[in-house]
């Protein structure tokens, strides 16, 4: 991993984002919403639209509005709300540490129980372990998170009294409250995320167990534990590092099932809310931050998959 | 004196969902103290079941039905998971067969060197990795400091064996098993790992088992060889002799397997005119992007011709670009230069139309990839006999010309052994009536005595359709006693093209004596 493959992945990062941008700005302004009018509401006068349609410089061509928007973009400038009036980008870079939390905690979930579990599958193949480990895989791929949220809140929230139902607390706030708040949001998430990474773990690892550096390793007088962890772990997990990078993905827009069962304020739920209201800018911050956070996400992946495989070259 | 080790009525079977299956029947041997034991056998012999066998790594269905196997007085049978951490790698060292498989992808070769030496001889980490620096040097390898903290991929595939070779011996043995160490290496790094291990066994007088299913090579480096087939063993003799006076009519189908360069299996001249013309054919794999140069061309400026029934050879070791002249003259590859086909000349793979490629046909090295696990073998040769005017009742004769029952084309690839997926895939470049058939290393990955009838029945096609073949090989023995001429390839370019006769010649250029010299022919 060069210098040079850092630069130039950084720049393919700049690349994606670009891009993005433009799709984005092209979409919104496909869509069937004019900026005066969520402004000033259907009433105001025709020349009061006007008026704001000139200082907003909406009737200059696309492309003098789309770099006018990449430029204050490239200064952190992502405009103001239309809905509250508030600038967008503190709102949503807010909205996505919000996200992120529940995605990183969602991950440590799934590594701590995901890997041992998917292990101990290939290991005990076709025993009570190996039954229970594609129950689980099964269970979490066909269920719905909207099934699994409500039954953690019917069990932990309701029968039990555990745990509180929704809403977020920030950490720096109370932070023993704010992680009682997000055990059942992101235990929720993590379900899927189980359910992917055992599977692949364990067929992973039956993989690695059949190949000639285990025998190897086996016949060099190495107890189990050690061919184990030394041997197999490393190379089991690669699909892992992959198939998380991709989860991210998911993690980011496609919890938003999740974020509005347990009222957590992240980043897709707000997007949600934007689309609904026409608010063009926070569409435009949301979408954008969410594909950054994406490419960025990725980009972490490969340099993992190339620190845990050396046979990957980066140069 | 007590031997090494020492097998008696060892007998084993595997249970399958097809029957019982005998793997090993009263198999009784012994290595004496600093002894070397060639065993060889064909493929599915029983050769490997008995190392699993030594190694105590059998897989579960195998069934151990009576016998005893020592190493010196431990009884192995009986020694218990616990005993046997302290007999593998510390007792018995192995070495295997395909280096770039047997270490792990993930960690240093120092690591998987100084891990035994750790467990094994209580070495310090910082004491093992002196030593393993010590032992990489004792194996040959240039900067072992460096080599340390390598990882697999980025050393050669002899430099990986010679770290495996150190680390059987690192633990200093009572035996090393051996199977078919220099098998997935080229023929000069082969004979050079052969050179060390004669080196090494002379120093530290380990006993070993030496397994291969080459008894041309086993017979140069062992002091007794013993004979495998079917689970029995056949015969058992002293290396010197085996060559000379086989005893048993399955060691002496073996022994005539081996090929020998004095005894020549083709006996005309061709003379015809030129069949096919190569100029100055250059490959070049990937292309020069923003961020990359272009990696070197796999072949540079190669010129040969082939004459109408000729055979012409083509050696040189792994990524000399042999493979990369077949897939340029089959269009499967981008080239730059000329070929003519007879009088036509071809610029480019966009001008080989269905006439050139009916003419120039391939078989591959590996059948189990070339041939389509999801086509019967009547499919297989179905469509390009279709493609090339025949039609599906040619099947049992391209079947029987390959020799094999016209009821073969109801069954499946995986049904068929080795050789016989590669009779299919020689009948299918038949199928097409070629006048060229370009042989890519197709018996490389085959037994000896497989490869001595699949080379019978190329010489029998082509005496029966006056067929060339361009024959790409790694065996210099093999090919000098078939081809008319040998083309000597090094590093893309083609450093030697002369006619057999002049091979043991003055003018050779000095890789090609080296090529000569690496693979020296059976002793007696």
């Amino acid at each position: 991993m060069s210098a040079s493959w850092l630069l130039r992945r950084v720049l393919l990062i700049a690349y994606t984002i670009l891009v993005v941008s433009l799709l984005v700005f092209g979409i919104t302004q496909v869509l069937p919403a004019d900026a005066a009018v969520t402004l000033l509401g259907e009433n105001a006068t025709p020349a009061a639209l006007e008026a704001v349609r000139l200082k907003l410089g909406l009737g200059d061509p696309v492309w003098l509005q789309y770099l006018r928007w990449l430029s204050h973009v490239l200064t952190g400038d992502f405009g103001v709300s239309m809905r509250t009036g508030q600038p967008v980008g503190p709102e949503m870079f807010a909205a996505l540490s919000r996200s992120l939390l529940l995605a990183v905690g969602a991950i440590l979930v799934m590594l701590v129980l995901a890997v041992p579990l998917g292990m101990l599958a290939a290991l005990r193949q076709g025993r009570l372990v190996d039954m229970f480990t594609s129950l689980v895989s099964y269970l979490g791929v066909s269920l719905p998170e909207f099934v699994t949220a409500t039954l953690m809140l019917m069990l932990f929230a309701d029968r039990l009294q555990w745990l509180p139902a929704t809403g977020y607390v920030a950490p720096l706030e109370d932070f023993w409250d704010s992680v009682r708040h997000l055990v059942l949001p992101v235990l929720t998430a993590s379900v899927i995320l189980i359910a992917h990474v055992a599977r692949m773990v364990r067929s992973e690892t039956l993989d690695v167990l059949h190949s000639d550096y285990i025998r190897a390793a086996r016949l060099k007088g190495l107890p189990e534990p050690v061919v184990l962890l030394r041997h197999a772990l490393r190379n089991a997990l690669l699909p892992v590092v992959t198939i998380v990078a991709l989860d991210v993905g998911y993690l980011l827009g496609g919890i938003i099932v999740i974020e509005e069962i347990f009222a957590l304020p992240g980043i897709g739920r707000q997007l949600v809310v934007a689309i609904t209201a026409r608010d063009l800018p926070s569409i435009q911050a949301g979408a954008l931050i969410m594909a950054a956070t994406y490419a960025v996400a990725n980009s972490l992946a490969d340099m993992a998959y190339a620190f845990l495989d050396r046979r990957i070259r980066y140069d | 004196m007590n031997p090494v080790l020492s097998v008696s009525g060892y007998t084993l079977d595997y249970v399958t969902s097809g029957g019982t299956h005998r793997a090993l029947d009263d198999v009784s041997l012994a290595i004496a103290p600093g002894e070397v034991l060639g065993l060889v056998g064909e493929s599915g012999s029983g050769k490997s079941s008995l190392v699993w066998s030594i190694m105590r790594h059998l897989p579960r269905n195998a069934r151990e039905l009576q016998g005893a196997i020592h190493l010196g007085d431990t009884d192995l049978r009986r020694a218990t998971p616990k005993a046997l951490l302290g007999i593998r790698g510390r007792r018995i060292g192995m070495v295997f067969q395909d280096p770039s498989t047997s270490l792990n992808p993930t960690l240093t070769l120092g690591r998987q060197l100084t891990e035994v030496l750790v467990r094994h001889r209580g070495f310090s980490k910082a004491a093992a990795w002196q030593e393993g620096i010590e032992l990489l040097r004792r194996v040959e390898l240039h900067q072992p400091e460096v080599l340390m903290r390598r990882y697999p991929h980025e050393v050669s595939g002899g430099e990986k064996q010679r770290v495996v070779i150190a680390t059987a011996f690192g633990c200093r043995p009572e035996l090393i098993l051996f199977d078919e160490p220099t098998t997935a290496l080229d023929v000069i790094t082969g004979a050079r790992i052969l050179d060390l291990f004669r080196r090494l066994r002379a120093e530290t007088g380990v006993a070993a088992l030496y397994i291969s299913h080459d008894l041309g090579l086993v017979s140069r480096i062992a002091d007794r060889v013993a004979v495998m087939r079917r689970g029995k063993l056949v015969e058992e003799a002293a290396a010197s002799t085996i060559f000379r006076a086989p005893a048993h009519e399955d060691t002496r189908r073996l022994v005539d397997a081996v090929p020998r360069p004095e005894r020549r299996l083709v006996f005309d001249e061709p003379s015809g005119p030129v069949l096919l013309g190569a100029r100055d054919i250059a490959v070049q794999y990937g292309r020069k992007t923003l961020f990359r140069p272009a990696p070197p061309p796999a072949t540079r400026n190669v010129s040969l011709d082939v004459r109408e029934g000729e055979i012409l050879g083509v050696v040189g070791e792994s990524g000399s670009g042999k493979s990369s002249i077949a897939r340029a003259l089959t269009g499967l590859a981008e080239f730059r230069g000329g070929i003519r086909l007879g009088k036509r000349p071809i610029a480019g793979v966009a001008q080989m139309d269905a006439a050139y490629r009916r003419a120039v046909q391939i078989v591959f090295q590996h059948p189990d990839t070339s041939l389509n696990p999801r086509q019967r073998v009547g499919e297989i040769l179905g469509r390009p006999l279709r493609m090339f005017g025949g039609d599906a009742r040619e099947i049992p004769r391209l079947l029987e010309q390959v020799r094999l029952p016209a009821s073969y084309a109801g069954r499946w690839p995986h049904q068929l052994s080795g050789g016989e997926k590669q009779r299919v895939a020689i009948a299918r470049a038949f199928a097409a009536k070629p006048a060229l058939v370009i042989c890519d290393e197709i018996t490389a990955a085959l037994d000896v005595s497989v490869q001595a009838s699949i080379i019978d029945l190329l010489l029998a096609l082509r005496a029966e359709h006056g067929t060339a073949y361009l024959f790409i090989t790694h065996d210099l023995n093999l090919i000098r006693q078939i081809a008319h001429r040998i083309a000597v390839m090094r590093r893309g370019e083609l450093v030697d093209l002369l006619a057999v006769d002049a091979l043991q010649g003055e003018s050779v250029h000095p890789y090609t004596r080296e090529l000569i010299a690496a693979s020296p022919t059976p002793v007696g």
